[in-house]
């Protein structure tokens, strides 16, 4: 592959010539009101680089004699084109604009002005996403685009988050969409296999981002086939502009605490416990004698009342660097950065640093060749605790620990005895003593040639890399915690992904009538992709005393040595196009076909297409006497696109190995697999409405879209005497349907004040249309059944306590008829709500006067609900009975006649009340202050004087506020898309001081 | 100029195309696996496969862990300390119900195993070792079948018709079988033990199963099935002729705190090896019992603790301590979970004596071979007749056997009511026999997938 990659750009070089015989044209730009317009570009048509107009707005550029035309454009304003003519000197007053059919998207394997767009496609610019305490940028989009549902379930500095774009498409299969980098396909998701959470994209600064372009109907997503179901976003980073070089400098330092408490999952203090317990031992039957030893064991008299929660979690700090150098010539432009950002997390042994950096270059070789490079990459240090139920996790031992285990001695050294912590672990002690520590390193970088054989005809190569590795160590003490058991342990694990794609695109777009009133854009090319992993994994146990030996190689016995690859590759062929009639009518089609190493070579190819079409009305002579209307423009499209986020290895039936004995080799069944296996394929409908009036003050976007999903990689349950309890097979259906809305609005703009609304809303409804043989399959929590949404509960319902004797009650039938105190059989399951949101959005309101800007996002989610998986410990009345609890169990049933919905405490547990039912289901409704803004920038005048090009000050606070509906809610409502508490690190509220300047 | 360019471009993007659609670049194979037909193709790879087998009956839950601890605390050997991790909470309880993890990890994993060793059986492979490797593949699939029919069916002695479990011999994934009867599961597993005893020559170590260790476990499937003849005949076969010697008193410590495989033939016939780095670590039997380390949840009962003689070498197994201050009685009788861990006893000599003595109808010979073990116990002699004699000789099995998943399932063929101590919760002392719990339900998960078993679910679930 290299070498192709070689001969092509030796091909390239034959076709080197240059042309002479340049002019200087100089000139003026302002805006509507006469001021003038510095930073506004000034290109010769066709080219990419050109000048830049200095603070006074003038600018001067060197053009071929060849050249007709110039276009200018700044941020804000729109695009102007100039014919030269004779004209040495262009003064040009730009207008102002928030959206124009001029614009310019970013959509698969290309640009397209927004008149030419047939598919849905949503835009995000840099300024949405920089200087956000947002670890990664899929974390910054929350709110940002409708229909995309941007989920976080953890706390936890570069954790993952979960993208669902326009609803689950599968079952099984992944539901992430693709994201794409400056051209290159990345591996994203959870990197790490050792620790709790690693998110690859945390390794990518969001500050190097220049835009991002969500696709998500057909006509965008199926030119990416095979991995277009979930959406696609694609990432530009910033590139450098010619003119002088700007130096751009940032800072930001903040503290955050915890956004989410509910003051009735407070864990209880020691008298509180003991009450507690002692009237669980009455209500038990235990003997006085026996009561008062037990007490006794859980620290009754001891003195200690530790508050665990307060001291497994924090105030935690952040802080953050950019520094950026962009310039260049009409030749050569450049983009470099370097960033450096640290956060913590809101409990103990919870962080993340992250130094970065950028580097974009881009020089016009000839007329016809540009050729770019860019490398963009980061590493980032973390370190994650223990999450769920394991012991080591400090939030699990704020709930667990009692308040009268101490995790000091009196001389103040750490308490290592685990039978003075009721065999749990001191976290305290551990997050000090033991190590648990990643390390990322990623690259991404792609090289790139452009060559123009004419005006229509272009062809594109790029050649990316996406490298990622992680290195994780853990260290687990001999004395005390999760290697006491093995006399101490210690893991090294690495994990490598080396990933690259190669695309050659050919564009040829050509006038097809000579009054240019019919044009034709086509596009062919050719992509290939091949992933390996490499992952080794080591660990030893039985180690010498010291605390500071933490690696493997001090471990007198190695028990665990492995090393394997995970590969996959992807070959794509495709084409795409559009036919435009006078920007009135535009009708797009694309196809491709993938093969994929995923599935056997009976079903390796697959065939994925899509057509669009839009009609620009406001083009139409009919329209001209509506001249509020700026733009209406209807669209829809149809295709079909693909997903293939199954293992690499799921289609062969396996044999697998590991499964020794006495340390000889063994092996066993792993794999049902199915040679028939092949894509589960998506079928989008999309129709939409942009409508921009009132010069282009209030724009409005409307979308309706149904898809379908159909041949689903489904995890097929089998009999359990099988051997096997499921098999990935081709089966089942989905589709989802719904409306997603945005609108901004202007309502004032004038010279000193401006004030913009942004509003975004998507509702989706989600239903599974087919099943194997339309059984249901049960799924934890959840029941996936035909006609009900993914994700959808199912459980027993909870009916309160028997005022008489406190028992808990439940339905004992479907019809919810009659109530029994004996936890019921699965028959009395009914469906009770779901975990996906109804509907969810954000709205946000900017507000510039002179130089002070106020802005406030506020994300809003309804209509799932939350399970609370560990409540039946903290809130069992007295399942757990060694485990603290929380203080809503102070509200159980004491006596006859009492109304709660507690039951009667009784140590070990009252009647199974603690096993799953609605009883741990809260509404997820909530409405949180995603971000606000206040901020200063400097005057010209200021400027001036200070001889800077710009300088910002701001204060901003992130989930300053949260508003939840049901306030029993136990846990920030932010609980991932499958809406489950875990004892994660809890999401923080953070408050940042920044500073912005350009020189 | 021009032409050329084009040329060349067209020629270097054909070639790309080319280079990439190369079949290989499409055609990868798993880095860590075989499809079946790779995995048995020879003698070796039975053996491999064979191994596989074993380490599935390694599985917490089977001899891991959970098949010793639940056939002790379902009876009224062990329970839950008040300071615990919550594990095994609701069978100390007796409230255990149709989802538990426990009750579908024993159906999952035992069919697991089965498929690993009908595959064994079924492949069509030949060499000197096949037989031995297919006739411990059959002990193996006997003993899970056996486990599976006892815990999840009425006795045999109640009922031999009712619903036994389904019977896999033969892997097809799609398969939704109902239950065949108790008989038909137990003329299944005597078919496999004698196939296995004729089979196999070769005695490897306590950790793989041997002709006797076959001809043991049909011992104790005899003495199930209340066929008291034939139980006696093949304990007598494997006590006469399997080479194994008792441990002696002076042995008896030494013999538990040993966590290494033996090739001596003393007193184990069949164990499964947990060694220093296959091990269910904190899942692993010696943490739930052990209390050096963090768990130590299961304690023994007061009862069964008195029972021992002050000489009774197995009360040196126990220590008495305070825990979740309480007192308390410690277990360590599997001591071993740093390095290679303590082995999970499967089949015993002893086990062969009092099984003897059980279901021989000469008492005389009832007390010799029940003596052999209290004289190598520095326990005192049995001397009685009669009843008192059957209640001797069951709490001397009591007593040799606790902790080692016996004793709920003799309670089940003795089909008797269950009288736990007051170590166990008030509302779970008295266990009768006819108490819906002491069935296992067919777990929910495989009557959610299979038609022909939902109708088929255990009375009372």
């Amino acid at each position: 592959m290299r070498k192709c990659l070689i001969a092509f750009l030796c091909g390239l070089l034959v076709s080197f010539q240059v042309s002479a015989q340049n002019k200087v044209i100089k000139g003026r730009v302002t805006d509507e009101t006469s001021n003038p317009v510095p930073n506004a570009s000034v290109v010769i048509k066709g080219a990419k680089a050109g000048a830049v107009t200095d603070a006074n707005g003038s600018y001067s550029i060197s053009v071929p004699g060849s050249t007709t035309t110039l276009v200018f454009s700044s941020l804000n304003f729109a695009n102007q084109e100039v014919v030269i003519g004779n004209k040495t000197e262009i003064n040009v007053q730009l207008k102002a604009s928030i959206s124009t059919l001029q614009d310019v998207v970013v959509v698969g394997y290309g640009t397209t002005k927004k008149a030419t767009l047939t598919g849905s496609v949503s835009t995000v610019k840099a300024a949405e996403i920089e200087n956000t305490p947002f670890t990664s940028v899929d974390k910054a989009l929350q709110g940002k685009v409708a229909g995309l549902q941007s989920v976080a379930s953890s706390g936890q500095p570069g954790s993952t988050q979960e993208i669902v774009i326009r609803g689950f498409s599968s079952i099984s299969a992944s539901n992430q969409p693709l994201w794409i980098v400056d051209g290159i396909i990345l591996n994203t998701g959870d990197i790490s296999r050792l620790q709790t959470t690693a998110n690859i994209l945390s390794t990518l600064n969001p500050n190097d981002i220049e835009s991002i372009s969500v696709l998500k109907d057909a006509a965008a997503t199926s030119i990416y086939g095979s991995r277009g179901a979930n959406g696609v976003i694609i990432v530009t980073t910033k590139k450098g502009r010619s003119g002088k070089t700007r130096v751009r400098f940032d800072m930001e330092a903040g503290k955050s605490d915890i956004a989410y408490e509910n003051s009735l999952y407070r864990p209880l203090n020691a008298q509180e416990y003991l009450d507690l317990s002692r009237e669980g031992l009455v209500n038990l039957g235990a003997s006085p004698a026996a009561i008062n030893s037990t007490l006794a064991s859980l620290g009754l008299g001891n003195g200690v009342d530790f508050n665990w929660y307060d001291a497994v979690t924090r105030i935690a700090g952040q802080r953050l660097y950019n520094i950026s150098l962009d310039g260049g010539n009409d030749k050569t432009s450049f983009f470099i950065s370097a960033g450096n950002f640290f956060q913590e997390g809101t409990s103990i042994n919870s962080k993340l640093k992250r130094n970065s950096f950028n580097v974009k270059i881009s020089n016009k070789t000839t007329e016809k060749l540009t050729i770019g490079v860019n490398m963009n990459g980061g590493v980032v240090s973390q370190r994650a605790p223990l999450a769920g139920g394991a012991f080591g996790n400090p939030i699990l031992s704020a709930y667990f620990l009692l308040p009268t285990r101490t995790p000091y001695n009196k001389d103040g050294s750490y308490n290592l005895i685990s039978s003075t912590l009721g065999g749990l672990h001191n976290t305290i002690a551990l997050s000090d003593i033991d190590r648990r520590f990643l390390r990322e390193v990623s690259l991404r970088g792609a090289a790139n040639a452009e060559y123009k054989f004419s005006d229509n005809l272009k062809f594109r190569s790029n050649y990316g890399v996406d490298y990622n590795t992680a290195e994780e160590d853990q260290y687990n003490n001999p004395i005390h915690g999760d290697g006491q058991a093995t006399n101490g342990r210690a893991f090294s694990y690495y994990t490598r992904y080396f990933n690259w794609t190669f695309t050659n695109t050919l564009d040829y777009t050509k006038d097809l009538t000579s009054n240019g009133d019919l044009s034709l854009f086509f596009q062919a090319g050719l992509e290939s992709q091949k992933s390996a992993g490499y992952f080794s994994s080591l660990r030893a146990d039985q180690f010498p005393p010291s605390l500071t030996l933490v690696y493997p190689t001090s471990g007198a016995s190695p028990v665990l040595s492995s090393a394997t690859i995970s590969d996959y590759t992807f070959d794509s062929k495709f084409i795409n196009g559009n036919l435009n009639f006078q920007d009135r009518f535009v009708f797009s089609g694309s196809f491709r076909r993938d093969g994929s190493s995923r599935f056997s070579s009976a079903n390796r190819y697959g065939n994925f297409w899509s057509l669009g079409a839009t009609w620009n009305l406001e083009r139409e002579k009919f329209m001209e006497k509506f001249t509020f209307i700026n733009q209406l423009k209807l669209r829809t499209s149809i295709g079909v696109n693909g997903n293939a986020g199954i293992g690499n290895y799921d289609s062969p039936p396996l044999y697998g190995f590991g499964f020794n004995y006495n340390q000889n080799p063994g092996s066993a069944p792993t794999n049902v697999g199915d040679p028939n296996l092949t894509w589960e394929l998506n079928k989008p409908f999309d129709a939409g409405i942009d409508l921009s009036i009132l010069k282009s003050r209030v724009n409005i976007t409307f979308d309706y879209y149904v898809r379908k999903s159909e041949g689903l990689l489904l995890n097929v349950p089998l009999s359990l005497t099988s051997g096997f309890s499921s098999a990935r097979r081709n089966i089942g259906s989905m589709e989802n349907r719904g409306i997603e809305f945005e609108v901004n609005i202007v309502p004032v703009q004038t010279k000193d004040l401006r004030w913009e609304i942004d509003f975004n809303y998507a509702a989706n409804r989600n239903k599974i249309t087919s099943l194997p043989d339309g059984k249901d399959i049960g799924n934890g929590s959840y029941i996936i059944r035909v006609g009900q949404a993914r994700l959808t509960y199912f459980q027993r319902v909870y009916a309160g306590v028997d005022p008489a004797n406190g028992d808990p009650l439940w339905y004992a039938d479907t019809t919810l008829t009659t109530k029994t105190n004996t936890y019921p059989g699965a028959g009395a399951r009914v469906l009770v709500g779901q975990a996906l949101p109804k509907f969810f959005g954000s709205f946000s309101n900017t507000i510039t006067y002179k130089g002070f800007s106020v802005s406030a996002q506020l994300y809003y989610n309804f209509g799932n609900l939350i399970y609370d998986t560990w409540s039946g410990f903290y809130l069992g009345s007295g399942n757990g009975a060694v485990y603290n609890k929380v203080a809503r169990q102070l509200n159980r049933w004491t006596k006859p006649g009492d109304i709660t919905d507690i039951p009667r405490y009784v140590y070990n547990g009252n009647r199974n009340f603690q096993s799953a039912s609605t009883f741990n289901l809260a509404q997820g409704d909530y409405i949180r202050l995603r971000d606000f803004q206040i901020g200063y920038d400097l005057s010209k005048q200021e400027l001036s004087k200070l001889k800077i090009g710009a300088l910002r000050v701001y204060v901003r606070g992130s989930n300053l506020v949260t508003w939840v509906k049901d306030k029993r809610l136990a846990f920030d409502p932010e609980q991932g898309v499958s809406a489950t508490t875990n004892l994660n690190v809890f999401i923080p509220k953070t408050v940042t001081f920044g500073l912005n300047v350009t020189l | 100029m021009k032409n050329i360019t084009v040329r060349i471009l067209l020629v270097v993007m054909v070639i790309t195309t080319f280079s990439s659609c190369k079949k290989s670049f499409l055609e990868l194979n798993p880095p860590a696996n075989l499809t079946p037909e790779q995995a048995l193709r020879t003698e070796a790879d039975l053996l491999v496969a064979l191994r596989g087998a074993y380490a599935g009956l390694r599985s917490t839950a089977m001899y891991g862990r959970d098949q010793m601890v639940i056939g002790d605390m379902m009876a009224d050997n062990t329970y839950q300390s008040v300071l615990n991790t919550n594990r095994y909470t609701l069978f100390n309880n007796y409230s255990y119900n149709l989802t538990d993890g426990n009750v579908s990890g024993l159906w999952s994993t035992a069919y697991a195993i089965i498929l690993r060793t009908n595959n064994i059986i079924n492949a069509n492979v030949s060499g000197a070792s096949v037989n031995q490797i297919k006739g411990e593949a059959r002990a193996i699939r006997a003993l899970c079948y056996f486990n599976l029919v006892r815990y999840f069916s009425r006795p045999f002695t109640d009922n031999p018709n009712g619903l036994g479990v389904p019977i896999i011999t033969v892997y097809n994934a799609d398969l939704k079988p109902g239950r065949n009867t108790i008989t038909e599961v137990y003329n299944q597993i005597h078919t496999d033990l004698n196939a296995a005893y004729n089979l196999m020559t070769t005695y490897s170590n306590s950790s793989q199963f041997s002709k006797f260790g076959a001809r043991a476990l049909q011992a104790r499937v005899f003495l199930t099935q209340n066929d008291k003849t034939n139980a006696r005949t093949a304990a007598l076969d494997v006590i006469n002729n399997g080479g194994f010697t008792l441990i002696t008193a002076a042995g008896h410590g030494a013999y538990w705190a040993n966590p290494v495989i033996r090739t001596d033939r003393v007193e184990t016939i069949f164990e499964v090896s947990a060694d220093a780095v296959a091990n269910n670590a904190f899942d692993g039997l010696s943490y739930i019992y052990s209390q050096a380390g963090n768990y130590g949840d299961m304690l023994c009962a007061d009862d069964l603790y008195a029972s021992f003689g002050a000489a009774d070498v197995r009360r040196q197994l126990y220590a008495t301590g305070v825990r979740g201050g309480l007192p308390s009685v410690f277990v360590n009788k599997y001591p071993n979970f740093v390095g290679d861990h303590s082995d999970t006893k499967v089949l015993r000599l002893s086990e062969m004596y009092l099984i003897v003595a059980e279901a021989t109808t000469n008492e005389t010979e009832a007390r010799t071979y029940v003596n052999a073990i209290t004289a190598q116990r520095g326990a005192s002699a049995i001397t009685s007749t009669g009843t008192t004699l059957f209640n001797d000789i069951m709490a001397e099995r009591r007593k040799e056997l606790a902790f080692e998943g016996h004793r709920y399932m003799d309670m089940q063929r003795l089909k008797l009511d269950i009288n736990r101590g007051a170590n166990y919760p008030a509302a779970a002392r008295t266990i009768a026999y006819a108490n819906f719990r002491r069935v296992f339900p067919i777990p929910q998960t495989e009557i959610d997938v299979n038609p022909t078993i939902k109708a088929q679910q255990n009375p009372g679930w």
